[in-house]
Order: C-alpha cells, then sequence, then structure tokens
C-alpha cells in the first residue's frame, strides 16, 4: 500500500479513527499490529509470514541471549541471530546477483557453468524490516537494552505500518519503550503530523515525481551522447528526485506516525546544503548512516586504531551501504565512491585542522559546492543501470563526448533549474535549524497559504500511485 | 548497572516538537480553501468541455485482463479497435461478451503473445492491424503494451481496491482527467520555446472518449464534428505515424537492416502465437479498420497494403477483415482520420460482424 493512493487514505482513516476510540492500550496496540500486517500483505499476502518468521525468530533469539550466562553463548546467539537474517535478505535480494558473479568468475577460471535463472520476487521493504529486527538483537548483544516480554510489542516495532517499508529505520531500542503506555490525545501533534504527511506527498507526488522524474528519466534511457547541460540536468533532476522521493516518504511516516502518538527520528536534514561529506551522510538517510555507524563502523575500529585503519573501516562501511541499496555493482561504486570521498575528506580536514579559514563563508560556500557536486556524480552510478550508461552520461557532463544531442525540451531545463535553485537555498537557509522550528517563525497565514498550496497541488497532480524509489531497496 | 528496560518508557528521551500554532482553525481552513480550489478546478473542466468518465489506467486494463476466461472472445491491438468495436453488437451477433483489451497507442503484439502463451487460453482473438504499430520493434508503442501486462501481473490487493476507489471517484469529477488534466500535462503546455536544434517529439492528440468499467470507448461529440477539438486530434496523427529519424549514432544502413530483421522477426512471432492459439482449439482474425484523409495517404504510402496486410494474412495463414474490401465498410468517414464518431462505431460493428463470422470460420488450418 502506497501513502500516496487513496487506498492508503481510506486505510489510514479507519485506523486513526478506531485507534483514538478505543479505550484500551493492548486492544490499540492489537489494532496497530493487525493493521501493519495488513498494510504490508496488500502487496503479496505470503510475504507477510516471512516477516512474522523473522521477527519472531529474533524475537526467541533475544530472549536466549539475555539468558545465556557466558559472553560466547551470547555471541552464539547473535551469530545466529545474524545468519537468518543476513542468509534470507541474501536468498531474496542476492541470490542471482552472486550467482550471475559466480558464472562469470567460473568464466575466467576456464569453468563453463550455466547458472540457473532464479525466479525469486524481492519481498518489498526487506532491506528495512531486516534491519529494524537486527537492531533488537544487536542492541541485546551490546547490553544496550533488555529484551522485552511481549511478541506483539516487538512484532509491532518491526512492522509498525508507517516506516515499514522504506524506513525511517527505527531501532527496537526507540520504538519498544513507546509501546510501554498508551500516548496522551493531543490536538496540535495530530494536526502538525497532517501538515507532515501533506509535506511528504507534496515533495513525492508534486516535487518527485511531476517536476523532476521525467527529465531524470529521459536522460539517464536516452542511449546516446548528450550536450553536457542536458546530462547536468538529468542528473541534478535525479539529485532532487530521489532526495524529495526518499525524505517525502520519510516525511510522511514521521507525520503518520505522529498522528498515532509515537514519535519517530529525523531521516533527513537538509542534506544537499552538507559541507563535507561526513557532514553530508550525517544529513542524509540518518537512520541508516547511523545503523552502519553503531553496528559496523565503530565494531569495525571505528578511527581508535589511526587513520589507515579508520580510511580501510569507512571504506567497508560504505561498501557495504552500497550494496545494501541494491544487488548490483553499480551500487557498490556508488558507495565505494562515497567511501573515497570521506577518507579523502579525513585526510584534508587532518591536514587544514588549524586553519582559521576553513570557517570563512566562503570556504564553507566551497565546501558545499564541492559535496554537492560530488554527491552528483556519484548519483549517476546510483541511477544508472549500467557502467556503459553511467560512463557515457560521464562523459558528456564533463564534455568529453562531443556532438552530444540535446535532448531535453526548455520547459524541463527549467522546471530542473528552478526546482534545484530553491531547494539548495532551502537547505542553507534551514541547515542549522529544524523545520518545526522554521514553521514556527514564520507568519500563520504563510503556514497556511503554503499548506493549502501543497494540498491543492497534490490533488490536481493526480497521481496515479507511482511507487517510492526506496521501495526496491 | 541493569541495560535498560525495552518495555518501559522511562529511558525514551526523545519527543518530536510541534510548534505552537492556532492548530485547529489552520487545519480548518486550509481543509476549506482545498475544497473550495477543487470546487473551482471542477467546474473549470466541465466549462472546457470535459465530463466525467473513467481514465483508461493499466488497472483498468489489468481488470478487463482478468475477466478473460479460457473461452473468452477478445479484442486486441491499437485505439481503432478501442473506438471503432461496440461490445453489444458483438455479443449480440457472435453470441459471447466481447472483452476489450485493445490499448491505444500501442503495438498489440505482447499481448496476442501472453494470451498465446496462457495455457488455458482457446478463445476467439480480434486483432487490430495498423502495420505502424503492431511490426514497431520498440520504443513506447510496446512500452504501452508490456507495462499493461505487467500491472496485470504484478496486480496486488491494495492496487486492486485503489483502482475501484479511483473508478468511483471518476465516474463522478470531471477535472480526475491523467491524460490532460494534470499538473504534468498542464505544466507540459506552457508556450516556452525551444532551443534552436531542439527536435520536440510528437504530442499525444488528447484522447477525448469516454470510457466505460468494461473500456468501451467513445469519441465525445465535440470530436466527432469540426471545431478546435477536432482539430487538434486530426493535427495530431502526421506527427505520430511519422518514423523518427535513425539514432545518430548508428549508420542508416546497419539501422534499416536492424530494422528489417526486427520486422521480419515480428511476422514470425505473430504467426507463432497464432498457431499456439489455434492449436489449443481457439482462433484469431485480424480486421484493418477505417481510416480517411491525409492519414489514409500517409499509411498507403508508408506500410503499403501487399508489403504488409497481405503478408501478415499470408505468414499467420488467417482470413482477415481489410474494411477497402468491402463497400459498406469503407464506406465510413472517420471524423478525425482515424478512429469512428460513437453512433458510426455501433453501425460500422453491425456491418462488420458478417465479415467476422465468416472469417472465424473461414480460417485456413
Amino acid at each position: 500500500m502506497l501513502f500516496n493512493s487513496l487506498t492508503f487514505i481510506v486505510f489510514f482513516s479507519v485506523v486513526l479513527l478506531a485507534f483514538w476510540n478505543l479505550r484500551n492500550w493492548e486492544l490499540r496496540k492489537n489494532l496497530l499490529l493487525v493493521a501493519s500486517y495488513l498494510f504490508y500483505g496488500a502487496w503479496n499476502p505470503p510475504f507477510a509470514l516471512l516477516l512474522f518468521g523473522t521477527t519472531a525468530l529474533d524475537f526467541w533469539l533475544g530472549a536466549r541471549m539475555a539468558e545465556a550466562t557466558t559472553p560466547g553463548a551470547r555471541r552464539s546467539w547473535l551469530i545466529v541471530s545474524l545468519a537468518s537474517n543476513l542468509s534470507s535478505l541474501g536468498f531474496f535480494k542476492y541470490g542471482n546477483f552472486l550467482l550471475e558473479n559466480f558464472t562469470w568468475l567460473a568464466a575466467q577460471a576456464g569453468v563453463t557453468y550455466v547458472a540457473p535463472k532464479l525466479d525469486i520476487f524481492l519481498p518489498v521493504g526487506i532491506s528495512f524490516y531486516t534491519l529494524h529486527s537486527l537492531s533488537y538483537t544487536l542492541d541485546i548483544y551490546r547490553g544496550a537494552i533488555q529484551p522485552t516480554r511481549s511478541l506483539r510489542d516487538f512484532a509491532l516495532a518491526v512492522s509498525f505500518f508507517p516506516q515499514l517499508v522504506a524506513g525511517p529505520i527505527v531501532r527496537a531500542a526507540d520504538f519498544l519503550p513507546q509501546c510501554a503506555a498508551p500516548p496522551v490525545w493531543s490536538e496540535p501533534r495530530f494536526w502538525w503530523g497532517l501538515l507532515l504527511m501533506s509535506l511528504g506527498l507534496f515533495e513525492k507526488v508534486v516535487l518527485a515525481d511531476t517536476l523532476l522524474a521525467p527529465t531524470a528519466d529521459a536522460v539517464f534511457a536516452h542511449p546516446a551522447p548528450l550536450v553536457p547541460l542536458d546530462a547536468w540536468t538529468g542528473v541534478l533532476a535525479f539529485a532532487g528526485q530521489i532526495f524529495f522521493d526518499f525524505a517525502g516518504y520519510s516525511t510522511c511516516a514521521i507525520g503518520a506516525a505522529l498522528m498515532l502518538g509515537f514519535h519517530l527520528r529525523d531521516n533527513f536534514l537538509f542534506p544537499y546544503a552538507a559541507v563535507g561529506f561526513s557532514d553530508f551522510w550525517r544529513r542524509w538517510h540518518i537512520s541508516l548512516s547511523t545503523f552502519l555507524r553503531d553496528y559496523l563502523y565503530i565494531p569495525l575500529g571505528g578511527n581508535r586504531a589511526g587513520a589507515a585503519l579508520a580510511a580501510r573501516n569507512l571504506v567497508i562501511v560504505m561498501f557495504i551501504g552500497g550494496l545494501w541499496h541494491g544487488a548490483a555493482w553499480t551500487f557498490v561504486v556508488w558507495g565505494l565512491l562515497h567511501g573515497v570521498y570521506l577518507v579523502l575528506e579525513h585526510f584534508l580536514r587532518s591536514l587544514w585542522k588549524d586553519a582559521a579559514w576553513t570557517d570563512s563563508l566562503g570556504a564553507r560556500l566551497a565546501g558545499a559546492a564541492i559535496t554537492f557536486v560530488g554527491v552528483c556524480v556519484a548519483w549517476v552510478f546510483f541511477r544508472a543501470t549500467d557502467f556503459g550508461t553511467a560512463a557515457r552520461l560521464l562523459g558528456s557532463m564533463f564534455g568529453q563526448i562531443p556532438g552530444g544531442n540535446l535532448l531535453l525540451p526548455s520547459r524541463q531545463l527549467l522546471f530542473v533549474g528552478v526546482v534545484m535553485a530553491l531547494l539548495l537555498l532551502a537547505h542553507w537557509r534551514l541547515r542549522d535549524t529544524t523545520i518545526e522550528a522554521a514553521v514556527a517563525r514564520l507568519p500563520r497565514v504563510v503556514v497556511a497559504l503554503l499548506w493549502i498550496l501543497m494540498v491543492v497541488a497534490v490533488i490536481f497532480a493526480q497521481s496515479n500511485a507511482t511507487a517510492f524509489i526506496y521501495f526496491q531497496f | 548497572m541493569q541495560p535498560p528496560s525495552s518495555t518501559s518508557n522511562s529511558e525514551f528521551d526523545f519527543e518530536r516538537v510541534v510548534p505552537a500554532l492556532p492548530w485547529r482553525g489552520l487545519a480548518l481552513s486550509v481543509l476549506a480553501a482545498a475544497a473550495l480550489a477543487t470546487f473551482a478546478w471542477e467546474l473549470t473542466a466541465r466549462g472546457l468541455g470535459y465530463g466525467p468518465t473513467l481514465n483508461d489506467t493499466s488497472d483498468l486494463w489489468a481488470d478487463r485482463r482478468k475477466a478473460v476466461q479460457p473461452d473468452s472472445l477478445v479484442i486486441v491491438g491499437d485505439s481503432r479497435a478501442w473506438f471503432d468495436l461496440d461490445l453489444d453488437v458483438m455479443q449480440a451477433s457472435l453470441g459471447q461478451r466481447p472483452i476489450q483489451l485493445a490499448l491505444p497507442g500501442s503495438c498489440g503484439y505482447p499481448v496476442l503473445a501472453e494470451l498465446a502463451d496462457d495455457p488455458k487460453f482457446h478463445g476467439r482473438v480480434v486483432a487490430s492491424f495498423v502495420p505502424g504499430m503492431w511490426l514497431a520493434p520498440g520504443g513506447p508503442l510496446l512500452e504501452n503494451s508490456n507495462k499493461a501486462l505487467k500491472r496485470y501481473r504484478d496486480w496486488n490487493l491494495a492496487q486492486r481496491a485503489g483502482h475501484q476507489l479511483g473508478m468511483l471517484l471518476e465516474e463522478r469529477l470531471a477535472f480526475l482527467k491523467e491524460e490532460d488534466l494534470a499538473l504534468g500535462k498542464l505544466l507540459d503546455h506552457l508556450p516556452i520555446p525551444d532551443r534552436a536544434g531542439f527536435r520536440a517529439p510528437p504530442l499525444l492528440p488528447p484522447y477525448f472518449q469516454t470510457v466505460d468499467r468494461e473500456r468501451r470507448a467513445r469519441m465525445v461529440p465535440a470530436c466527432a464534428q469540426p471545431g478546435p477539438l477536432n482539430d487538434r486530434v486530426k493535427n495530431g496523427w502526421l506527427p505520430l505515424f511519422t518514423p523518427p529519424p535513425p539514432p545518430p549514432n548508428v549508420p542508416p544502413e546497419q539501422f534499416m537492416k536492424g530494422m528489417l530483421a526486427a520486422i521480419d522477426k515480428r511476422y514470425k512471432d505473430t504467426a507463432a502465437a497464432v498457431a499456439k492459439i489455434r492449436a489449443r482449439g481457439g482462433e484469431v482474425v485480424f480486421v484493418r479498420f477505417p481510416m480517411t484523409g491525409p492519414l489514409k495517404e500517409h499509411e498507403d504510402r508508408q506500410t503499403p497494403r501487399e508489403r504488409t496486410w497481405n503478408r501478415l494474412l499470408q505468414e499467420t495463414k488467417t482470413a482477415g477483415v481489410h474494411f477497402e474490401d468491402h463497400p459498406e465498410l469503407a464506406s465510413f468517414d472517420c471524423p478525425e482520420y482515424s478512429h469512428l464518431s460513437a453512433p458510426d462505431s455501433v453501425e460500422f460493428t453491425k456491418r462488420l460482424m458478417p465479415h467476422l463470422q465468416a472469417a472465424l470460420k473461414a480460417a485456413p488450418r
């Protein structure tokens, strides 16, 4: 079920009405659990069983881990949890990718092996709910939380429908405490949640799908070289599209949760105003980057063992981060590119750590511009379906291929230019604040007009319920 | 020290801030203004000549494809079969309610092939043949068919529910015309001049028609008579039916060779699909629907009958119906060159039925 669909409007209205009219907290949580499984099962009912299986196994493993009396036993239960979660993810998401690469490697070794094409249907959101569930056993192992005694509460933490299929990646440690007592009804919170949902839908339906996606799709599907302006416009359009698509989903999720009285953390904080790549990853898909930081980078040693090992750890983390996004080498290159960016940045920061000029406005603006261009170059690998397309587009962007085509009509150049200029300006102006603080500062009439504009534009856009990009991950 | 319990909320220190604003008044004023704007837009759409009718979405197509039974009578192909065939007349003549799967702006082959690959299907198929569309080697014509087929294959419960809700709204609201009045389509018509050397792809003519739940399309009267809408549609066909130039990075001879090979393959694949359906006891009949004016001249020039229609019947061993072979079918005028008006489509179907029945019986095996 998509947020930008009529089905969701009806579904969510019914859930809200029932939730706030039920007196009993246990019944309310049962309602949310059933609604979450309905939300998920509406895609493909059998995969709801897989979701429950993952959940039940981690619930049981969490309890065993807490009961274990020796570090070795605790580690063994954790390994079982990691193995079960990652093998499930590996089978559904990476099965064919692994087979293809195995076939290629065998061919390089002179062995002819024809791998069977596995007819695997990727369960939507598996990358997200696997991490929801895994955070529970990892936190119990780290001693950060104790296991819950309620399978229902844990199942709700993993499957809570606002964040189930495309994040934010909500850790059990953040969600389970909210299951302890019922939220108190708050009308301002309810309407603020609705405004956030309006904003998220506006980002997705109007900005991403209507204004930017046609340009990005046309440029990345074009089979020939382009003039630099068209190539850059296509990549900028994708940079905007993926932000509005994914941040739009997260904003909807946060708003929907808030209307039910649950609090989810921010997943985006004006990332295109980042000065440096480490700043970018503190602002982009925060729930993933903090997950990777806490459960992978720090356990690998983080930056505690010197610059060389820190660089190695960064590259490993970004390699895994790239692969998490999709079973293709283009995603791996996207991740590795970010890993290299981060290593370079750490090196330069150590070189210039005492230089006063780095804090000047000019240097910060230059840093933000370099970061944004670096991020856009990396997006080429993220969006391109193969390396040939990526190479052709990069060659076109940097004027290395003569005789490129004029592909885009002027109106698309204009839409992308205006939307991206406003996006970058907004991110820069808001980079040190929050959306709540920014809205609180606006005159009421401006808030009302912006809200009306967003709702009317969503209605007029007549969305035909296109899926969010991150559903495929 | 004990780690925090995950069943207590005493340690959860994160709470989202809610800006201090008069929320109820704000929300109610937004709802009222949005409702007012929508109402005004609805009146504007009706003033522009739009009326409530269904959008021909992939969901509607998937719904019809789901209705296909093993022995169904199915219509496939392009917009000519969509506009020109009346389902009631066909049912009265052929004793079976047809299922309309013809897709405007599409190549009908993928749908025929999908039916042929359905091991249960042994029904009858009426296929519209427009050479430039049926033989298209790739591009949007094939993508449109494949998009509909993909929706049918992947159609989930949420999409089905959304489709039912969407139809309820579309049957009541005129502004819900995603092909013409969606925000993106309106922006496409902004008068912004293009750069020198830019070749704009041809715009699709507005499909000004009503569509019901069985996907029966009827041309609206405003399109069937002289006027601005009729002109817009008429002027849209020739650019659309003109093949694009070869891509600049492929030598023209190589491009043409590839095109011819792809066309040869399409004839063979079509024959194979027909043979599969026949092997299970079904039948396929191709129909060439009426066209008039400059569009007919263009099609006759680009895709002459002897090189396309005759070859199709020969390779597929089918008995087709070509409108030019029968004076009573050739006497219709297409108001916008490509399709029949709604009243004419009923009369045309009546006149077509004896020929269709004969073709279904006479098909050589």
